[in-house]
Formats: structure tokens, sequence, C-alpha cells
């Protein structure tokens, strides 16, 4: 038995929105921003995972493995970013890093 | 051929020597950069004396193509003829004795390669200008003369003064060389030629209002270059350069190129009554306005220019009367007699350390015997004394005059008259007061034996420079014999009788200005010195100033200009240009400021724009596919 394309994309993109509203909504942690952005990228990849299923062709997949060795090595960097910032402020509030104003 | 290598030794020579000072003369020793320079007009003026051996008939000497477009040809053409060959072999010869001059007048100032350089090159342009065949060589001459002028008249450029002069003159004359210029691509419009030979056979093609017209042009270029009324008030601010520099540019030779021009273009000339009419007038004036300003002048130096601005003022009579022969002898005479005054100045000058008030000076007739001696020859010329060289040419011009008849040149005849009367009067006022009285104290500086030893030859010249044209009574003149040939070369026809009567009448005039000059400054010497230290009466501050023209032309052309200018600079550039720009400076910065405060610096505003873009994308998508 299948699962039909249509709600492998509707799980998907409830699965992106969610993702976006944690990463909008929770800016006072960088964490919580991250892990957010980890959603996405997850629904992203079930994306790819179910067009491959859904079309039989690899290449999807394939897709989906790059962007997990991707995602790891981003993740490594970003949280070195954390303790980086952390040192620097005292503080994971992305609200508080705003020397970039114009 | 001979003909052709004279000639371009003639040229090459002031060029080489003055290429070699210019590039090489700072590294030179002193007396090796002195020596090339003289030696390279003495070469030129040999050449010139073989020319002059070897000369038969007027010649064309082609040398080279300058260039070719289209119809406009214009070869390196010279042309021999009486005209050019004279006034050559004078060019050589008293261009050379000035660089010997020079280099003991000038023995104190560093800048020897400088001023050698400049010298030389002068008398390269000069030849150029009185040698050239096509009209454009003769202007690169004429152009190339007045750049040697500016710079040598602004030599010490350190004091503003002196570089003003210089901007002065260079900004006067362009007046005429824009005249000149003009005519060059009318006559090249009308005839497709510019070749001097062929244009003057060519004059009887065009009707007599256009040869007016051009011969007009011709009279402005003149105006410029040969200080006439109304360009000629650079010509005593010219006196700011060294005084061999005055005496070379400024009296002998380029002021009268103005003079050579419009002989040399006189068969095209000719035709128009009312062109020859307007060059005799130009001429009577500025002889008088010369005369008249030289009158009251303190200068030393400026007292002989302003007569060498009334003697080229003769020349031009001379030209308008139809008589190119008696205008060429007068300017040949000139040039061996003024610049005989202006080195016998320059001794003076050096020897009374560079104070050039002639009411200062005095007593130098026993301190300075040689330099008064020869000085007083050279006033005696200029003065027109009977039978020295000066009274024979101004008289064949004078004469001239009468003999063209009608109202007009009757009154330019007696105005030539007043004017020959007030020369002698000055040029004798003028040795009284330096070399009369009794305070003589002098300054020996090492090179004035040299100095004044270059006088002789000049001051022989000028004595006995009548011989190169004797009147009609004592034998055929030799200049007559030589320019019979050439279009108003023609001796006037008068008769020994008349001839004799105009002479005496001249010579009594110039008599009665020496005895003028006598009563006033020999005989009341004292009294006129006491004078001098009281401020002047308006006549005499009149014509100390040159009857104001300077101050005219400030009113009229400089004082506009400078408010023109500023009104440019303030409304226009400042104002309309620098505000607008300024303007559009700042409306693109506020608009950068107003958008820089879209970039808060917060990672969240940037996402949810961010976010709000993509849904905005995504709706826009979705709107296009339901």
């Amino acid at each position: 038995m299948s699962v039909p394309l249509s709600h492998i994309l509707i799980v998907a993109s409830l699965m992106f929105a969610m993702g976006l509203g944690c990463v909008v909504a929770w800016r006072a942690n960088v964490i919580m921003m991250l892990i957010g952005i980890e959603i996405m990228l997850n629904a992203v990849m079930l994306t790819f995972v179910g067009g491959s299923a859904h079309w039989g062709i690899a290449d999807g997949q394939l897709f989906s493995l790059m962007l997990m060795a991707l995602t790891s090595a981003e993740v490594s960097l970003a949280l070195a970013m954390v303790v980086y910032l952390h040192r620097r402020k005292q503080t994971v509030n992305t609200d508080r890093f705003d020397s970039m104003k114009g | 051929m001979m003909l052709a290598t004279y000639l371009t030794l003639m040229l090459l020579f002031p060029l080489l020597g003055g290429l070699t000072c210019a590039v090489a003369g700072r590294k030179l020793p002193r007396v090796l950069v002195e020596s090339l320079a003289c030696a390279a007009v003495f070469g030129s003026f040999v050449c010139a004396l073989l020319t002059a051996l070897s000369y038969t008939a007027p010649t064309v000497v082609t040398l080279a193509d300058w260039f070719a477009a289209f119809d406009l040809v214009i070869p390196i053409s010279l042309y021999l003829d009486p005209l050019s060959l004279s006034l050559s072999v004078m060019i050589g010869f008293v261009c050379g004795l000035i660089h010997l001059y020079s280099v003991f007048y000038m023995r104190e100032d560093e800048d020897y390669a400088r001023y050698f350089a400049l010298l030389n090159l002068f008398v390269f342009a000069m030849l150029t200008l009185v040698l050239a065949e096509s009209l454009p060589l003769l202007y690169l001459g004429w152009e190339g003369v007045g750049f040697c002028s500016y710079l040598l008249i602004g030599f010490w450029y350190r004091d503003t003064n002196n570089a003003d002069a210089g901007r002065k003159a260079f900004i006067t004359t362009r007046i005429g060389d824009t005249a000149f210029m003009i005519a060059l691509a009318w006559l090249f419009q009308l005839f497709g030629t510019l070749s001097v030979t062929k244009l003057n056979g060519m004059g009887f093609l065009m009707p007599v209002s256009v040869l007016t017209l051009l011969g007009i042009l011709f009279l402005i270029a003149a105006m410029g270059k040969s200080a006439q009324v109304p360009l000629m008030v650079w010509l005593p601010d010219a006196m700011a350069g060294p005084t061999p520099v005055s005496a070379m540019i400024h009296a002998a030779t380029m002021v009268t190129a103005g003079v050579y021009l419009l002989a040399r273009m006189y068969p095209l000339i000719a035709a128009s009554q009312a062109a020859l009419a307007a060059i005799a007038v130009t001429g009577a004036v500025t002889a008088f306005y010369g005369a008249t300003c030289a009158l009251a002048q303190r200068d030393l130096k400026r007292v002989l220019a302003y007569s060498t601005i009334s003697q080229i003022g003769y020349m031009m009579l001379g030209v308008g009367a139809e008589a190119v022969t008696a205008a060429t002898f007068h300017l040949l005479v000139h040039a061996f007699f003024k610049a005989l005054l202006f080195l016998g100045a320059g001794c003076v000058i050096a020897a009374m350390h560079h104070e050039q008030d002639i009411f200062k000076m005095g007593g130098l007739r026993r301190t300075l015997p040689l330099t008064f001696w020869n000085f007083l020859a050279g006033a005696a010329c200029l003065a027109g004394l009977p039978l020295t060289g000066g009274f024979f040419s101004k008289d064949g011009i004078l004469m001239a005059v009468w003999h063209k008849g009608g109202a007009l040149y009757q009154s330019l005849y007696f105005l030539g008259l007043l004017t020959a009367l007030i020369t002698a009067f000055y040029s004798f006022r003028l040795v009284f007061l330096v070399f009369g009285g009794g305070n003589g104290h002098v300054h020996r500086t090492s090179g004035l034996g040299v100095m004044q030893a270059v006088l002789i030859p000049l001051a022989i010249l000028g004595l006995f420079g009548g011989v190169l044209n004797l009147p009609g009574y004592m034998g055929e003149g030799l200049l007559t014999r030589l320019f019979a040939a050439i279009p108003g070369g023609g001796a006037v026809e008068a008769t020994h009788e008349q001839e004799i009567v105009m002479q005496a009448v001249a010579g009594a005039l110039a008599l009665a200005g020496l005895a003028a000059a006598w009563l006033r400054y020999g005989k009341g010497r004292a009294h006129r010195m006491q004078e001098a230290q009281s401020p002047p009466s308006p006549l005499i501050s009149f014509l100390a100033n040159g009857w104001y023209f300077d101050a005219l032309y400030n009113v009229l052309f400089v004082r506009p200009y400078r408010a023109l200018a500023g009104i440019l600079w303030e409304r226009m550039d400042e104002g309309i240009i620098d505000d607008s720009l300024d303007g559009l400076g700042e409306g693109i910065g506020s608009v950068g400021r107003r958008l820089g405060r879209w970039s808060t610096g917060r990672v969240a505003v940037y996402l949810i724009s961010f976010a709000a873009g993509g849904a905005l994308i995504l709706g826009y998508l979705a709107w296009l596919v339901l």
C-alpha cells in the first residue's frame, strides 16, 4: 500500500510552515531558530523522497542524502557560532545582535 | 642648386643651435652655449651673404612638402626676391651682433641656456617668416616669432609685472593673428592656393571690394604684430624683457613683420585704393601717436619703444603710399639705428645699475664717451638730421606720400612732417638728459668694452645707410635698382628740384627740433630736472600714459570681460552647474538614508520580510495557476 503524493505534500507543507513559524516566532533563542530550520529542511527532504517514490526515480532520494550531509555540516558550523555569540554577549537572543543596523 | 643649400643652411643653423641649447644647454659649459648660439646666427648670416652673391633673379625654391590634403597643398617653399633677400641679410647681421652683445649683457644671469635657445629659435622663425613662399609657412614663422617674443618679454618671469607684460603682448598680437588666419582661409576659398607668388598674380580675378576686405584683414594682422594704432598697447610694456631682446625683437626685426607682410602682399592689395588709404592713415596716425607719447616718457627704454611705434608708422605710411621700396629702405635703416639705440641704452642701463629713469641720469658724455658718440649717431638717424641714413629713408617715404597726391595724402604728408619735428625733439631730449649735465658716475662692468664695440658697426650702417638708396639727384639708388623688378618697387617720379626742396624742408625741421631740444633740455636742463620732481601736468601725464589707451581698453574690454567672467563663474558655474550637481548628490544621499532605515540589523525582521516575500510569490503563482 502506498501513500498518495498529495498526502505527503500536505504533511511536508505543514511541517515547513511549522518550521518557519518556529524560526520567526522564537527569535529569543538562536538554538530554537536552528531547530526550526532543521524542521523546514526535513520537510523539503520528505518532499524529495515522496517525489522519488511517486515517479520511481532515485534522484530525489540521492538529493535527500546530500541534504543530510549538508545539514550536519551546517549544524556543526551554526552551533559553533552560537557558542561564539554567547561568549560575546552572554545571550543567544538574536534581537541583541543588531550591529548591522543601517 | 647652390641656392637651395644656402637657404636650407640659413634656416637650419639657428634652428639646430636653438634646439641644442634648449635640450642640452644646461649640461653644457656656459662658454660653449654662448659661442654655439653666436656661431649659429653668424653662420646664418654668412649663408645669407652667399645667397646674395649668387642671386640673379626672383626664384622659388621648394625644399619639401609640408602636407597635402585634397586641394590643399602646402609645400615648404622659399621665395627669394630683393625684398626677402635684403631683409634676411639684415636679420642675420643685426641679430648676430645682438647675440654677441647678449653674451656680455647677460653675463650675470643663470638662465643663459633658455635665453640663447629662445634667441636662436627667434632668428629661425623670423627667417622663416621672411623667406616663406607659402602663406601657411609664413604664418608659422609669424606665430613662432610671437611665441619667442612672449617668452622673452617674460624672461624674468618671477616678477609678475614681466609675466603680465608677456601675456599682454601675446594676447594683443593674437587679435591681429586672428585676422590673418581669417584672411588665409578666405584666400584659399577664393583662389584655391596659398602661394604668395601665385596669389600676387591673381588679384585681378576678384572684385575690388573683396580685395579691400582682404587688405584690411592683412592690415589688422600687421597692426597687431607691428604695434600700430589701435593694437599698439603691448609694445611699451614689452620693454620688461632684457634690453638685447628689446633691441632685436621689439625694435629691429619682429615688429617690422607687419610692414613686411603688407609689402609682400602688396601686389594683391594694391588694386584697392581704399585698403592702401587705410594702411596710410593707420601709419600716419600711429607715427604721430608714438612721437607724442615719446615726448613725455621718463623711462629710457619706453622712449625708444614709442619711437619704434612711431617709426613703424612711417613704414606703414610708405606702403600705403605705394612706395614699397621707400618703406623697406626705412625698415632696413631703422633696424640698424634702432638696434644701435637700444644696445646703447643697454650699455647705459648696465652702467647705471639698472636705473632707467632719464631724469636720474646725466653726465655720461664724459664717463661713457664711446656709448655717447654711438648713441648720438643713432639719435641723429632717428631725428633725421640731414645726410644720415634716417634722413634719406624718412624723406623717401614723405616724398612718396606727397606725390601720391589728393587731399588725404597731402594732409598725411603734413602730419608726417609734424611727426618728424617731434621726433627730432624727443630724440635729442633723450640725448641731452642722459648724456648732458655734469654728475656722471658709472659702474664699469666687465663686458662693457665689448658691448660698446658692438655699437660701432651699427652706427656706421645707420649713419651711412643712405648710400643704400641715394635720392635721384645723387645717382640712382641701390635698392631702387634692385626693387625695380617687383611691383610697387619703382622709383617715385619727381624732379630733382622738388626732391631737393622737400629734403631741405625735412632737414630744416629736424634741425629745428634739435635746436628746440637744446633750448629746453640742454640749456634749461637744471630747470627741467627740478620740474621733474613735482607732479606732472595733465597734458604730460596724458602723453606719458600713452593717451590713456590702456585705461580706455580697461574700461571697454577688460572690465566687461571680467564682469562677464564673474557672472559665468559665480552664477553659471557655481550657481547653476555646481549647485545642481550638489542638489542631485544631496537628493540621492537622502533617498539612500531613507532606504537605509530598512536595514534594522535584526535577523528576525529580515526573516519575516523574507517569509512575507516568499508568501507573496507563492500567492502570485497560485493566483496564476488557479
